[in-house]
């Protein structure tokens, strides 16, 4: 990769970054759950920018948030959110937005893959932030699954199905030089 | 936007505006560390310091609350789950079910100690030039050694310059679907669609163009970073600050 793509793509993990940060303060009021589109555009990192760059991405969001800077959700900042009981969802994202990225990247931009990728990745997220909520809360297992991923699946499904269209519109307009992704959209 | 001015830097000459931005990246992460174990005397106490700083500084005090609008809704939901599952004398009860006044009084400490730091972070971006924080951050980068330094300290700057530039986005966007009728239609998909996509392509088009102005003018990762000073007013706030998280933890 030259440093013309470097440079682009630099700007596209920071903007996605920003976006996540921006996504922790929208919520979409839509059934008892808020929709909170945070891991959305973790799961688009991962689409859009394949492994290495989303982890990049992702990896200084959190370090942003980790400084102090007010990214995380709900607007929160600080080395105390990624140590709180939500933090393991948070560290999470860096395994699940590499593990996107690379079966995307291997997909051809199938629609099912994409799907598939963004599955594993939540599971990796859920399985990370439950373990660690259970840890810090020393609550029983089913109750740490009520608490908390039972509430979330549903918006997930949307959120995956949202980033499928999201992707699908936005992979004509990124312009990554020698990316497989240029101009191609899912295949039938 | 309201979010515009608490996440904006705003020049000024408050004092905020004149410490050590390093300092500042300090006094964060003590604060944060210490409030998560004050109580709700020393949390009073911060709050006044915080609101007194809010007058002094800059971004205007409702403009914060506007942006702790949006947060509230996750301050409630914690306070619900603390005073429904903390055991202790019950104030309500409704068949399994009870409200205790334990677990009210630990709901209301939580979510103050979230306002209030949420508070402390937007007072470090609105008087903080992004270029101050890339510079610091580069400054700290031993803390964190598996990180290319140069590119990870552009990118928060990036991020920082970013997020007021989406919530602009996204209301411009609002503004112009709303004028279409866009917001007539009550489907929920029809309007993420119409909403989403536009605002994603609209801000990666932006995007696209910022790269292509730094690569135009020869944007390359060794730049000249503001020079950071520390002087003794920083080292006085540093003693005062780490002084008062004491106390805070103490009470």
């Amino acid at each position: 990769m030259d440093s013309s793509a470097q440079l682009r793509m630099m700007v596209y993990a920071s903007l996605l970054a920003a976006l996540t940060a921006a996504g922790a303060y929208l919520a979409i009021p839509i059934g008892p759950v808020p929709i909170i589109l945070q891991n959305l555009f973790v799961f688009l990192s991962g689409l859009l920018l394949g492994s290495r760059w989303g982890f990049a991405s992702v990896a200084v969001y959190l370090l942003a948030g980790a400084v102090g800077l007010p990214v995380f959700a709900g607007g929160l900042g600080g080395i105390g959110r990624l140590a709180g009981p939500t933090g393991g969802y948070l560290v999470g994202f860096l395994p699940a937005v590499w593990v996107i990225g690379w079966i995307s990247e291997r997909s051809k931009t199938r629609i099912f893959a994409d799907v598939f990728a963004m599955i594993c990745g939540a599971v990796i997220t859920y399985a990370f932030g439950v373990t660690w909520l259970k840890t810090v809360t020393g609550m029983t297992l089913t109750k740490t699954l009520a608490v908390g991923v039972y509430p979330f699946l549903f918006g997930d499904a949307v959120k995956i199905a949202a980033a499928v269209l999201i992707a699908d519109a936005l992979r004509p307009v990124i312009r990554v030089p020698g990316s497989r992704f240029r101009g191609s959209n899912y295949k039938q | 936007m309201t979010e515009r001015f608490a996440f904006n830097y705003r020049s000024g000459t408050s004092v905020l505006h004149e410490l050590d931005v390093r300092f500042k990246l300090v006094f964060i992460v003590i604060i944060s560390l210490a409030s998560l174990k004050a109580g709700m005397p020393a949390l009073a106490a911060l709050t006044f310091v915080l609101v007194m700083l809010l007058i002094h500084a800059g971004p205007a005090v409702n403009s914060i609350l506007k942006l702790l609008r949006y947060v509230s809704f996750f301050l409630v939901l914690i306070f619900i789950a603390r005073a429904l599952s903390t055991p202790g004398s019950p104030v309500l009860e409704y068949k399994t079910v009870s409200v205790t006044r334990e677990g009210m009084y630990g709901g209301a400490v939580v979510c103050w100690r979230l306002a209030v730091v949420i508070t402390i972070g937007l007072l470090l971006v609105s008087t903080t030039r992004p270029s101050e924080i890339k510079a610091a951050v580069e400054w700290f980068r031993p803390l964190f050694p598996f990180f290319p330094k140069k590119k990870v300290s552009i990118m928060m700057s990036l991020i920082i310059r970013f997020i007021p530039f989406i919530f602009d986005q996204a209301k411009e966007t609002a503004d112009a679907q709303r004028a279409r009728g866009v917001e007539i239609r009550k489907n929920p998909v029809y309007r993420l669609r119409k909403l989403l996509i536009p605002l994603m392509r609209r801000i990666f088009a932006r995007a696209d163009k910022l790269a292509d102005a730094m690569e135009a003018r020869c944007y390359s990762e060794n730049r000249t970073d503001p020079e950071l000073k520390s002087r003794q007013a920083d080292w006085v706030a540093l003693g005062v600050v780490i002084a008062s998280c004491f106390v805070m933890v103490a009470i």
